[in-house]
C-alpha cells in the first residue's frame, strides 16, 4: 500500500479548474519531485493536500497510510503525519519558536499515543535539532519567523519538520529565496530525515534543489495534470529544454 | 420646564459648590458644567453617554472609614490608596524619600483648573464635575534628579451604586526625575471620572501603567491632561478591561524640543462593554516624537473605540508621529471603530497611520494549523500573542509580566466564551 495516495484530484478555485485530474502514488522511502511550470498548480495541490479551507476536492480522494484525508481537517492531517513545509513561512508576531514547536509536537506526541515531553527534554531535544539546522538558540526565543531571512525561514521549517517526525512530507518550493549556502543546509537537513518508513513530496520549479535531494521519481505538473513522469534524468531534460517542449510533446 | 435627572445631577452639584465663594475653583468648574456631551459632538459621537444620563446619580459622600480590598500588590511597591475618590493616608504606605505627597490649597487649585482650563480638557465632564466634587486635590512630586526605583502603585477604590466618585490627581516630575507609576482603577459605582494633570519638566521620565477593571456596571470617564518639556519621556501603556462603559481620554502636549511620547492601549471587551480610547497628541514644538499602538479583541455585543488625533503645528518641522490601531473582533455582534486624524501644518515631518479592524489571520491560523495544532487552540495563541506582541513594545520589560497576566484574566473570560 502507497504511503501517500492522490487519485484523481479535481479541485476549482473561484470557478477556476486548477486540479484536472492529478494521480500519484508515493511508497515509504520514496522522494518525489513534483516540477511545473508558473500557474500549473504546484502550490493549490500543497494547500490541497495539507486541507487549507477552500482548497477541497471537487471530485478524486486523497489516502495517507491508506486513511481517507477527505474529511479531515488541516490540524488532523498534520496530526495524523502530514507535513507541508511553506513556500512563504507565515510571521507569528508574539509566538515564541520554542513555544510553537513544543506545542507542536505536542499536539502530534498526543495523537499518536506518546507522552508530552516536559520542558527540560522538550528545549534539549529542539536545541540539538536546531544545531543540525544551524537555527541559533537565540533564534528560538524570537517570535516564530518575525525578522528572519529567507534562509532562517527555510530552516526553521526543516527544523519543524525534523521535530514532528512526519509520515509524508511535502516541500513547496523549498529552495525559492535560497543562496547556495543555505540551499545546502536545507537540502542536508532533509536528507538526514529520509528513511525507508517516510516519504517526501519536493515542489519546485527549478532542477538546481534536485542536485541536492536526489529524488527516484520526477513528475511534470502542465494545467492540473501530470503529463509526464520519470526517473531523475526529466528534472535534466527540463533544465535543458524547458517545460515548454514537454507540454507542446504532451 | 420639565424636570430631568440630569437637573437633579446639576443641582446636587450646585447644591454643593453653592457654600464656597464665587472664586473658588469649585464654583467656577461648577458652573461649566451645563450637560453631558452630546453626540453631536465629534468626539462623543461613536461614545454616547444617553443611558448614562438617565441614571439617577449623586456624587458620593466619601466614607473615611471604609476598608480598602486588599488587591494584590506588585512586590516592593508603594501604595497610595484613594477610596470613594479621597486619598487615604491610613492605608498608604509612607513614602521614599524623594516623593512628595501634598493637597492642593484652594488657590493652588485654582492654578490647577486654569492649567487644566487652558487644554481642550476644558469642557470634558470630568474635568468639570470631578473639580467641583472632588474631596481634595492630590498632589505627588517628584524631586530633581530623583530616579524612584520602587514602583508607585496608585489604587483607586469604592464608590456605590447611583453616586459618582472624583479623584483628582497632580502629577508633577521635576527636572531629570524619573518614575515608574501604576494606577488600577477597581471602583464598584455607578460612576467615576478621574482627573489628572501631569507635568513632566526637562528631562523627566515617566512609566506609567493604567489598568481600568472597574465593576461590571461603572462608567468610567477618565481624563488626562499630560504636558511634556524638553527632553521629557512619558511611556504610557493602559489597559481597559473593566466597566460597562470605559473611556480614557489623554491629551498630550509636547512643548519642550525632544520629548518622546508613547502612548499605547489596550482593550479587551465583552458581553455590552463600551471601551473608549481618545487621545490628542498636540506637537507645537520641532524634533518630538510621539508613537501610538492601540489593539483591542472583542467578544458578544461589545463595542470598541479608538479616537487618535495628532496635530502639528506648523513650527514643529522634523516631527517624527505615529500610529496605528488595529482591532481584532471574536463575534458576529462586537464593533470596533478607529478614527485616525492628522492635522499637519509642517512641511518636513514623518507621519504615518493606519488602522485595521477584522478577524484573525487566516493565514497565520492555517500555519498553526499545519503544524497540528487544533484550530481553537490556534486562535487562542494568535490572540494571546497579538496582545503579548504589543505588551512586550510597550511596556518596560520589569512589568512585561505583569501586564500581560493582568490582560489574560480578561482574555481567558472572552476565549471561553468565543472560541472554546
Amino acid at each position: 500500500m502507497s504511503l501517500l495516495e492522490i487519485k484523481n484530484a479535481h479541485l476549482k478555485l473561484d470557478d477556476k479548474n486548477i486540479l484536472n485530474g492529478v494521480s500519484l502514488s508515493v511508497n515509504k522511502g520514496e522522494v518525489h519531485a513534483i516540477m511545473g511550470p508558473n500557474g500549473s498548480g504546484k502550490s493549490t495541490l500543497s494547500y490541497m493536500l495539507a486541507g487549507r479551507d477552500g482548497y477541497e476536492l471537487e471530485k478524486g480522494e486523497i489516502l495517507l497510510d491508506g486513511i481517507s484525508l477527505s474529511e479531515m481537517e488541516a490540524d488532523e492531517r498534520a496530526r495524523s503525519g502530514l507535513f507541508l513545509a511553506f513556500q512563504y513561512p507565515v510571521e507569528l508576531p508574539g509566538v515564541g519558536g520554542m513555544s510553537f514547536l513544543r506545542e507542536a509536537v505536542n499536539s502530534r506526541r498526543k495523537f499518536l499515543g506518546e507522552e508530552e515531553l516536559d520542558h527540560l527534554a522538550f528545549v534539549k531535544e529542539a536545541r540539538n535539532e536546531a544545531s543540525k539546522m544551524y537555527v541559533k538558540d537565540e533564534m528560538l526565543k524570537r517570535a516564530v519567523n518575525v525578522g528572519f531571512s529567507g534562509g532562517e525561514k527555510k530552516r526553521f521549517e526543516i527544523l519543524q519538520m525534523a521535530m514532528l517526525k512526519p509520515t509524508v512530507s511535502i516541500l513547496d518550493e523549498t529552495d525559492s529565496g535560497l543562496d547556495v549556502d543555505a540551499l545546502k543546509i536545507v537540502s542536508d537537513g532533509v536528507n538526514a530525515q529520509r528513511n525507508s518508513d517516510n516519504a517526501i513530496v519536493v515542489i519546485t520549479h527549478y532542477q538546481r534543489l534536485l542536485d541536492y535531494i536526489v529524488p527516484d521519481f520526477v513528475h511534470i505538473l502542465s494545467d492540473g495534470v501530470i503529463i509526464k513522469s520519470g526517473g531523475p534524468e526529466l528534472a535534466l531534460e527540463v533544465e535543458k529544454n524547458g517545460y515548454s517542449g514537454l507540454i507542446n510533446a504532451a | 420646564m420639565q424636570h430631568s435627572i440630569k437637573d437633579d445631577y446639576i443641582n446636587s452639584i450646585k447644591n454643593y459648590t453653592n457654600q464656597f465663594e464665587d472664586t473658588n475653583f469649585r464654583r467656577i468648574a461648577c458652573n461649566d458644567f451645563k450637560n453631558w456631551p452630546s453626540p453631536r459632538e465629534e468626539t462623543w459621537r461613536l461614545s454616547r453617554l444617553g443611558s448614562l444620563s438617565r441614571k439617577k446619580i449623586k456624587p458620593i459622600n466619601p466614607n473615611l472609614k471604609k476598608n480598602n480590598n486588599n488587591i494584590s500588590n506588585l512586590i516592593g511597591s508603594t501604595i497610595i490608596q484613594f477610596i470613594d475618590g479621597a486619598y487615604r493616608e491610613d492605608l498608604s504606605s509612607k513614602l521614599p524619600s524623594g516623593i512628595n505627597l501634598s493637597v492642593l490649597s484652594d488657590s493652588e487649585s485654582l492654578k490647577y483648573l486654569q492649567k487644566i482650563k487652558k487644554s481642550n480638557l476644558s469642557d470634558h465632564p470630568s474635568t468639570n464635575v470631578s473639580l467641583s466634587c472632588t474631596p481634595s486635590i492630590i498632589k505627588l512630586t517628584v524631586s530633581k534628579d530623583i530616579k524612584v526605583k520602587n514602583f508607585l502603585e496608585i489604587i483607586y477604590e469604592g464608590g456605590e451604586d447611583s453616586k459618582s466618585v472624583h479623584p483628582v490627581l497632580y502629577l508633577e516630575l521635576e527636572e531629570n526625575s524619573s518614575l515608574y507609576l501604576i494606577e488600577r482603577f477597581n471602583h464598584l459605582t455607578s460612576l467615576v471620572m478621574p482627573l489628572q494633570l501631569i507635568e513632566l519638566r526637562n528631562k523627566a521620565s515617566l512609566n506609567s501603567i493604567k489598568i481600568f477593571n472597574d465593576n461590571e456596571k461603572t462608567y468610567n470617564l477618565s481624563a488626562n491632561c499630560v504636558y511634556l518639556s524638553k527632553e521629557s519621556y512619558l511611556n504610557s501603556f493602559s489597559l481597559i478591561k473593566g466597566g460597562i462603559f470605559t473611556r480614557s481620554e489623554t491629551h498630550a502636549y509636547l512643548n519642550g524640543c525632544n520629548a518622546k511620547l508613547n502612548l499605547n492601549g489596550v482593550y479587551i471587551s465583552c458581553n455590552k462593554q463600551h471601551h473608549d480610547l481618545t487621545t490628542a497628541i498636540y506637537h507645537d514644538v520641532p524634533d518630538c516624537t510621539s508613537k501610538q499602538i492601540v489593539r483591542g479583541v472583542l467578544g458578544g455585543k461589545s463595542t470598541g473605540v479608538f479616537q487618535g488625533k495628532v496635530r502639528v503645528a506648523q513650527d514643529a518641522q522634523r516631527t517624527d508621529g505615529q500610529q496605528m490601531s488595529r482591532a481584532i473582533l471574536l463575534s458576529d455582534t462586537a464593533s470596533a471603530n478607529a478614527k485616525p486624524e492628522l492635522e499637519i501644518y509642517a512641511d518636513d515631518v514623518i507621519c504615518a497611520h493606519g488602522a485595521t479592524v477584522g478577524e484573525l489571520d487566516d493565514d497565520q491560523l492555517f500555519y498553526l494549523n499545519s503544524r497540528g495544532v487544533p484550530m481553537d487552540k490556534s486562535r487562542e495563541i494568535l490572540i494571546k500573542a497579538f496582545l503579548e506582541d504589543m505588551i512586550n513594545q510597550s511596556v518596560d520589560i520589569s512589568l512585561h509580566d505583569f501586564v500581560f497576566k493582568e490582560a489574560e484574566l480578561a482574555l481567558s473570560s472572552i476565549i471561553t466564551k468565543e472560541i472554546l
